[in-house]
């Protein structure tokens, strides 16, 4: 069975193309715009890594990240934050700090060594 | 410097992360993890900068920062925002926040906020040196005038001093021994018109004249029109009171009113005349003093670079400067709030108030409207003013016209507000650029045409937010002439028609047009008017997209005329508005759109209306769709073509 990797952004084209990035390379992929979209995604697909953006309407992605965390059955699940946003004190123990514009193959590159 | 700073942050990780370099910056700081907790250690420590974030449980960032402005006003406070959060950090600005910084925090902003935070501390530090130097000055010029007064008093005493002295000339033989101390030029005389003795004021002043004839120390001659007053008191046996003028010793002529008392012997001969002479140039010279005090005190009332006034306990202004009855309709006997704020009742946190209840000097930053209407921001320091007995009886009040130095302020904040929002706009724009192109050639690639199809659109949407932004932008950097021309109505309103339509159909929402087919000719600048009302539109359609609650949307744009005016009406049944979004709609940078909007687009519609000479004005309520109504002079009058030049200058 494919791993599974959930992407969290409010640009719906940001979202296509991860989607497309992330299934090009042999991933399942779901997705949600908002972070409270994102905690109901996480559990109900148990992904096995999240894509997360910082900057979004409502609640700031960071947040969710918190959130998850405090989750006995989530909190181990990988997180790389792919933000446009400088600076990565928010999330401290993510994967890995992705900014936008990103290099595809680097990004997937980070996703093959953290859950193969 | 106090290096206090206290932090409060609902997240751990920030409370660390900062601490730790705050500390390595020199600051003292105490953490708290909530609004309560803040205020408690507040209370306790009261450091001059806080830190705080807006989104916390419990009591909001928002509410301490008005709970710790009301408690202190001279506390800076420093906003951490998300990212979300523009117009929080907006309205934090408007309760006084010195600054805002983005999380995730970058040091170098933080830096910048703080030293922001204290150089307004400096600042205020500053004021209220210079205020307390001109408290200070006021006393040191109100102790002058009493001096002044005195001797003005001593100089009128002089002759009743001279009438006691003569009873006890008249009554004592050794009446002498008073002379030394007397403040005049005191002589004595023998029957020969001869001085035998001088005390030594007149020694000083007018030299030792021992042994010479009485008259010799005035400028006048005896017998025309001059009697030596001692020869007169030797004839008629009487003392007299006379002017004249004397020689001093250096050579110049002194003005003085002359007593003469006769001391008689034991036969009631006159024996000696005692002759005692008050210098009135001294007098007048006090006198010339005190007016030019009264004068320099008056200047310095007037010209003094703040507001001032003078309160009784009702409030009530009994005196005012000359630049405060420049800036207010100043009636003596108004009330302050009346004068200031247009208010019925006396305001909150009123410092005069405080100044009557502790006699200490308070501040306190407040908006006041002027007599044509302007808000100024102001600086206001109080003073008590004291009767003899102690009372404060008024109140002096100072306030410093700041609205300059907060405009600027609060450009600047919003400048930095836009760079690091339009710097996020573009990289996400470039992603999607990323995203549409990779999709294009994997497309190509693995003979996917419906793939390829998607890509391309998303392209072309990229590229049309990319244009919008960059127009916008461009709009926003140059003021621009208008560049009016004649043209038809009704081709205009169908050519902004057609221009949104397909898009606003794309969406699958209904678009009516309903224009007066009347319409005659206009005369504004195409081009823009025609950015102003597409940026409308295309908010309307926005609205109808993010309204979920209904199945089918609307937008109608009608153009109509009144008059002289045509009126464009843009009507949607979206999402509508509550009224602080209303309020801040026309606001630079304001957006409520995330990361869809630049937060320029009605900014710059309304300028553009403005400077047509016209108005936008706002119908909306969460839930109940917007009414945008756009009214400007079909024909751009001359008087306005020729103010859009001032108003150019005035915006520069």
């Amino acid at each position: 069975m494919p791993k599974k990797i959930l992407i969290i952004d409010d640009d719906p084209v940001v979202v296509k193309y991860l989607m497309a990035v992330f299934s090009d390379n042999g991933y399942a992929t779901c997705s949600a715009s908002s972070s409270m979209e994102g905690l109901e995604v996480v559990k109900a697909e148990k992904p096995d890594l999240i894509c997360l953006d910082l900057q979004m309407p409502g609640e700031w992605g960071a947040r969710f990240y918190r959130k998850l965390r405090k989750d006995k059955q989530l909190k181990d699940t990988p997180v790389i934050v792919v933000s446009g946003i400088d600076g990565d004190h928010a999330v401290k123990d993510a994967v890995a700090f992705v900014k936008k514009p990103f290099d595809p193959e680097k990004l997937v590159g980070i996703v093959k060594n953290t859950i193969g | 410097m106090d290096k206090k700073l206290l932090l409060v942050d609902d997240e751990e990780g920030i409370r660390k992360v900062l601490s730790i370099s705050l500390s390595d910056s020199g600051y003292t700081v105490f953490t708290a993890e909530n609004g309560e907790e803040a205020l408690k250690i507040y209370r306790k420590e009261t450091p001059p900068i806080v830190l705080t974030d807006i989104k916390m449980p419990g009591m909001d960032g928002i509410e301490l920062l008005q709970r710790i402005k009301h408690e202190n006003p001279d506390t800076e406070v420093i906003m951490i925002t998300g990212h979300g959060d523009m117009d929080l950090a907006i309205k934090s600005l408007k309760y006084q926040a010195v600054d805002f910084v983005t999380k995730p925090i970058n040091d170098d902003v933080l830096e910048i906020a703080l030293n922001r935070a204290h150089e307004k501390i400096r600042m205020r530090q500053q004021l209220r040196e210079y205020t307390e130097n001109l408290e200070a000055l006021v006393r040191e010029k109100s102790a002058k005038l009493i001096e002044v007064e005195r001797q003005v008093a001593v100089g009128q005493a002089v002759e009743g001093l001279s009438s006691a002295m003569r009873d006890i000339a008249g009554d004592l033989e050794g009446g002498l021994t008073y002379f030394n101390e007397m403040p005049c030029f005191v002589s004595v005389h023998n029957p020969k018109l001869k001085i035998i003795a001088v005390n030594p004021l007149y020694k000083e002043r007018l030299g030792d004249k021992v042994g010479r004839n009485s008259w010799d120390v005035y400028t006048a001659k005896t017998g025309a029109g001059f009697k030596c007053p001692a020869e007169q008191t030797f004839k008629t046996g009487k003392g007299l009171r006379t002017k004249a003028t004397v020689k001093t010793s250096n050579g110049d002529k002194a003005p003085v009113i002359v007593h003469t008392a006769p001391i008689r012997n034991q036969d009631g001969d006159v024996e000696l005349v005692v002759e005692i002479s008050a210098d009135i140039t001294e007098v007048k010279r006090l006198r010339e003093e005190l007016h030019r005090t009264q004068q320099r005190y008056q200047q310095l009332f007037d010209e003094v670079p703040c507001y001032i006034s003078v309160q009784d306990r009702q409030f009530r202004l009994t005196a005012t400067n000359r630049r405060f009855k420049e800036d207010f309709d100043v009636e003596l006997g108004a009330f302050c709030h009346e004068v200031y704020k247009h208010r019925d009742e006396s305001c909150p946190n009123c410092p005069v108030a405080r100044t009557f209840e502790d006699g200490q000097s308070h501040q306190a930053e407040m908006v006041v409207t002027s007599k044509t209407g302007e808000q100024y921001n102001v600086l206001i320091w109080t003073a008590p003013l004291r009767n003899t007995a102690g009372e404060i009886t008024h109140v002096m009040e100072m306030s410093t016209n700041i609205t300059q130095i907060r405009k600027l302020q609060d450009h600047l904040s919003s400048l930095g507000l836009k760079i690091s929002s339009i710097s996020h706009g573009i990289k996400g724009l470039l992603t999607g650029l990323d995203g549409g192109m990779y999709l294009v050639e994997t497309g190509f690639a693995k003979k996917k045409p419906e793939r390829v199809k998607q890509g391309w659109a998303d392209v072309k949407t990229i590229i049309s937010r990319i244009r919008k932004l960059v127009h916008n932008i461009l709009f926003f950097a140059k003021e621009r002439e208008l560049k009016c021309a004649r043209l038809d109505g009704l081709n205009f309103a169908e050519d902004v028609a057609s221009t949104i339509e397909p898009k606003i159909k794309a969406n699958g929402i209904e678009f009516v047009c309903d224009f007066d087919t009347s319409l005659e000719e206009l005369e504004i600048d195409a081009g823009v008017v025609r950015l102003a009302l597409i940026n409308i539109l295309e908010n309307a359609l926005d609205a109808c997209i993010e309204d979920e609650a209904q199945k089918s949307h609307k937008i109608v744009f009608s153009v109509q005329q009144e008059e002289e005016q045509i009126i464009f009406e843009i009507k949607d049944n979206g999402i509508g508005m509550d009224q602080e979004t209303r309020e801040s709609l026309f606001t630079l940078f304001f957006s409520s759109k995330g990361n869809k909007g630049t937060g320029l687009g009605l900014f710059i519609a309304d300028k553009i209306i403005d400077q047509h000479g016209g108005k936008i004005s706002v119908v909306s309520k969460p839930g109940q769709g917007s009414n945008f109504r756009i009214s400007i002079p079909k024909i751009i009058p001359q008087s306005i073509k020729n103010m859009t030049g001032d108003w150019k200058e005035k915006n520069e």
